[in-house]
């Protein structure tokens, strides 16, 4: 699984200026006054051309103070009643429908879901978490496009805005009452699914007593059960001589394995919904010469999500993980590890590539034994690191038998560093800073999911309130092709940004268009001519303005958080937090710019 | 926007309180754009008009006359080209000044799925009333537009004269000082628009002030105190119903079973007077008859001709 960057800041390091970027709130006030400025200069001259400069301003004025003051008249009955007109509004139109719908196709999902996948969890849940995410932000597309234009064609707006309602209720009436249908909506949605995924994934194994093996001898010897295939898998079960038995993991589950009486059962599957919690700790390198570097190599073939550290040399990589307690780990270090590997010779392909893991000590040259490991190609490795374990002092050499893992490894200050270095000559490792984590405590999946939906909703917030904005001032259907553009360009927003900025080869669109015309490829240069810089210039406005619209739209991917649920990692306090507050600034902002606009609108033209 | 604003000098020449003004227009021009902003309609055309508190004042005039165009103006859903419109010394977009309003629109623009209580209840929402003030008020107010017996169903199901019904019933919610009521009597029955009548009149007599345009003469005629009448956007008469229904040189002759001997007597009498003989017959509605020449007339000759004389 892919984690950015940006989603494992904590919430006042989003919030706050740093040497990464200016931060949320800052980002957030200068965006504010810049459209502040822009507005009050565009009416300015929108009433001075009217009404000559002196009028203009005072007009513009008015407007402001009337704004303020309306704002804080704000009635909660009217907003109320505004909300639950909008609601009934939306039930008559018979948006329930859409639930029925969702049903559907959850029945029929189980045809084309690929259930022999390696981990059915995780398509089941992306599956009702994309599919609940579409319907509810097609639905309330639809619902905030077409209302108010619809109020406005059939006039019943007239007896409305004849009474003493603010344009600010109307507004927030609507985005209130969308929302309250959504979230009726999603929770519906939320629970069918809930029940769809652990029903549809939920099955039992008999254990065939026929075939059991027994291997090993004496001490060593080990009894080997099979389960019957069931929900295209079987498992093996091992049991110990000491009589230990365990169940091994297939499709990204086991089961609870008991003796009842010398028949072996299984209990019901463990591990696929989970809310694991990850302690990530901070990423740093040494290149082949030992010394430290930012990155490892690229090592060109992917994008650079991961950065790469060659085997047999000096060239390591660490993770150093704060506040390591013996509270925290009462039972030892759980650490997980998703390697990527890349080969320069084929080597043995059965086999993965050796590695090296060791803790060491950030204050000390004293670190535990070397773990040597082979990688899991495409998977996650897990690893429980001992509280009782030998350490070894680098410098001279000697190893202490019996150590404690908090007491010799982990600083004062609870620091403690992973090294993981490649051990192969020729061959690589990846990683990226999400790759390594400790794994702390475990949190229900039930909540998790729920906290998915949370993200959903929040998307179907803002799409509501984008569309309300858009369809004070554009017919309703207009005010969805907006809407829908707002929501495409701010889902593509970082593409965008890539392409003003060049990042991406290819061009703007003219250029784009006239390669894909000539077939020429995106990295051969154009021929230095007019019209090549003519259509570079062109692109350049244009990608200039896509830019700067992109920039105040909230960006949509960042808040899908289905990967999180699907891949069984809990979602970050800090990072739904972080969504909601930006949710709550984009709500303000399309509040009051829907306000100036429903305000200055001549109704009854 | 406040009431203090300087009140241009030929304004103040009415003689009463300028605080009994509720609503004042001066120079009220509207001209509708299309979306390019070229002109399509010139709507109204420099209005000067002035209603006074506890009058009843209709406003006549032809279809497309611009009377509906005027009390958009009044009620802010139309911006004015040039001039302005107050409505109790203020302007009229103000927000607040419509705790004090009842708007009757043309057609009812209500929401179809909502029942006639749902409606009431909406509306009384919308001017933050109470739950028990507005249950009490929804109440006494279904009960007055006589639509008891279907206060639980859809609007939609609704004749045209019960949705009208149940629209004015929408304007009184909040017992409003100005009522604009825009031809209040279309599509009631006989018996409706007698009863709307006598609402009107009784709102007067609750010292209510209402603005009513229609262009039915007898509505008007009724319970108008004064009137003005627009023809394509210009007002062409305004003055108090009774004096400009006054013809000044024309005598009518009214009996009952008068015989033909004292017909011819009075013709004889007539003659010796050296006037002329009309006729000796039952009159004619004659604010039609006014209507209709006003009308002809300022076909003949276009052009601004508002008479303040009648004034009063
Ligand atoms: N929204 C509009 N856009 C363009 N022109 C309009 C609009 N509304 C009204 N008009 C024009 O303005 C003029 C006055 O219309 P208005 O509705 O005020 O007439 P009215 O006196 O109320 O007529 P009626 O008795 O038929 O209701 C008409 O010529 C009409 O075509
Ligand atoms: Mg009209």
């Amino acid at each position: 699984m892919v984690i950015e960057k940006k989603e494992l800041l904590t919430f006042f390091e989003w919030l706050l200026p740093t040497d990464q970027g200016p931060g949320g709130l800052l980002t957030f006030l200068v965006v504010s006054v810049v459209l502040l400025l822009l507005g009050l200069v565009v009416s300015y001259v929108f009433c001075a051309v009217r009404r000559g400069p002196a009028e203009g301003f005072f007009a513009v004025a008015r407007g402001v103070y009337t704004g303020v003051v309306d704002f804080a008249n704000t009635s909660p009955r009217r907003v109320f009643a505004m909300a639950s007109l909008a609601i009934k509004e939306a039930i008559r139109r018979r948006v329930l429908i859409a639930f029925a719908v969702f049903v559907v196709v959850l029945l029929f999902a189980g045809w084309f879901l690929d259930v022999q996948s390696d981990h059915p969890a995780r398509i089941y849940i992306s599956f009702v978490l994309t599919a609940s995410t579409y319907l509810v932000l097609v639905l309330a597309l639809f619902l905030s496009a077409f209302s108010l234009p619809n109020d406005i064609k059939n006039r019943t707006i007239y007896t409305i805005v004849t009474k003493p309602v603010r344009a600010s209720e109307i507004v927030m009436g609507r985005i209130i009452g969308f929302v309250v249908i959504g979230t009726m909506l999603l929770t519906m949605m939320g629970v069918v699914s809930y029940f769809f995924v652990t029903r549809g994934l939920s099955h039992e194994h008999a254990v065939i007593l026929d075939s059991r093996q027994v291997q090993g001898e004496g001490k060593n010897q080990i009894e080997v059960w099979e389960t019957t295939f069931n929900s295209h898998h079987r498992h093996i079960i091992t049991r110990d001589s000491a009589g230990a038995a365990y169940v091994d993991s297939q499709m990204g589950h086991t089961h609870a394995v008991t003796d009842n009486g010398g028949e072996l059962v299984l209990g019901p599957p463990q591990g696929q919904l989970q809310a694991k919690v990850p302690i990530y700790g901070k990423l740093r390198f040494l290149d082949r010469a030992g010394k430290e570097a930012r990155e490892g190599i690229n090592v060109g073939n992917e994008w650079t999500y991961r950065s790469y550290i060659g085997g047999g040399s000096q060239a390591a990589t660490w993770w150093t993980f704060n506040n390591v307690t013996p509270e925290r780990f009462p039972n030892g270090l759980p650490i997980e590890l998703t390697l990527s590997v890349f080969r320069t010779h084929k080597g043995d392909i059965e086999r993965g590539v050796l590695g090296e893991l060791y803790l060491k000590n950030p204050d000390k040259n004293i670190t535990s034994e070397s773990d040597f490991f082979t990688s899991v190609e495409y998977g996650t490795d897990q690893k429980l690191i001992p509280r009782t374990l030998n350490i070894v002092d680098r410098d001279t050499g000697l190893t202490k038998k019996n150590g404690d893992l908090f007491t010799d490894l982990v600083s004062q200050d609870g620091r403690l560093e992973v090294w993981v270095k490649c051990a192969e000559p020729g061959q690589y490792f990846g990683m990226a800073q999400p790759d390594v984590y400790l794994r702390s405590a475990e949190r229900t999946f039930a909540f998790n999911f729920a906290k998915g939906y949370v993200s959903i909703w929040l998307q179907m917030v803002l799409v509501v309130a984008f569309g309300v904005m858009f369809s004070t001032f554009l017919s309703g259907s207009v005010t969805m092709l907006a809407t829908l553009a707002s929501l495409v360009l701010g889902y593509f927003a970082s593409f965008v940004v890539k392409v003003a900025t060049g990042e991406v080869l290819g061009g703007g669109p003219m250029e784009s268009f006239y390669r894909l015309f000539s077939q020429k490829n995106v990295s051969t240069e154009l021929d230095p001519s007019a019209s090549a810089s003519a259509m570079e210039n062109i692109d350049l406005v244009m990608m200039q303005t896509m830019q700067s619209v992109v920039y105040v739209l909230p960006s949509y991917r960042d808040f899908g958080t289905s990967h999180f649920v699907a891949y069984g990692f809990n979602i970050n306090g800090d990072l739904l937090a972080t969504h909601i507050a930006t949710t709550l600034s984009y709500g303000l902002a399309v509040t009051i710019i829907a306000y100036f606009a429903l305000k200055s609108r001549e109704l009854a033209a | 926007m406040a009431a203090t604003t300087a009140q241009p000098a030929e304004a103040s020449a009415a003689p009463t309180d300028k605080s009994d003004v509720v609503i004042e227009t001066q120079n009220l021009t509207k001209v509708y754009r299309d979306f390019w902003g070229r002109q399509k309609v010139r709507a109204l055309k420099a209005l000067d008009l002035e209603v006074r508190r506890g009058e009843i004042f209709g406003l006549l005039g032809p279809n497309g006359s611009g009377k509906t165009t005027t009390i958009k103006l009044l009620l802010g859903l139309l911006f004015p080209t040039g001039g302005r419109a107050m409505v109790f010394g203020e302007d009229a977009t103000s927000v607040k000044n419509k705790e004090k309003i009842g708007y009757l629109p043309e057609e009812s623009y209500l929401y179809k799925f909502l029942n006639a209580e749902e409606t009431l209840d909406f509306y009384g929402r919308l001017f933050d009333m109470p739950t028990a003030v507005r249950k009490e008020r929804v109440a006494a107010l279904i009960d007055e537009v006589g639509l008891n017996w279907a206060k639980r169903r859809q609007l939609k199901e609704y004749s045209k004269g019960m949705t009208r019904r149940i629209g004015l019933a929408q304007a009184l919610i909040n017992d409003p000082d100005l009522i604009l009521l825009d031809e209040p009597t279309s599509g009631l029955d006989p018996i409706g628009t007698r009863e709307m009548k006598d609402m009107i009149l009784r709102l007067r007599d609750q010292g209510k002030t209402v603005l009513m345009c229609s262009h039915l003469l007898p509505d008007i005629q009724d319970v108008c105190d004064r009137i003005a009448i627009l023809h394509h956007g210009e007002l062409k008469e305004l003055g108090r119903v009774d004096k400009l229904l006054t013809v000044q040189d024309v005598t009518q002759i009214r009996t009952k079973r008068l015989s033909e001997k004292a017909k011819d007597k009075i013709r004889e009498i007539v003659k010796n007077d050296g006037a002329e003989l009309l006729e000796i017959d039952n009159p004619t509605s004659t604010l039609e008859e006014l209507f209709l020449s006003i009308v002809q007339d300022s076909e003949a000759r276009p052009g601004r001709r508002a008479s303040g004389g009648a004034d009063n």
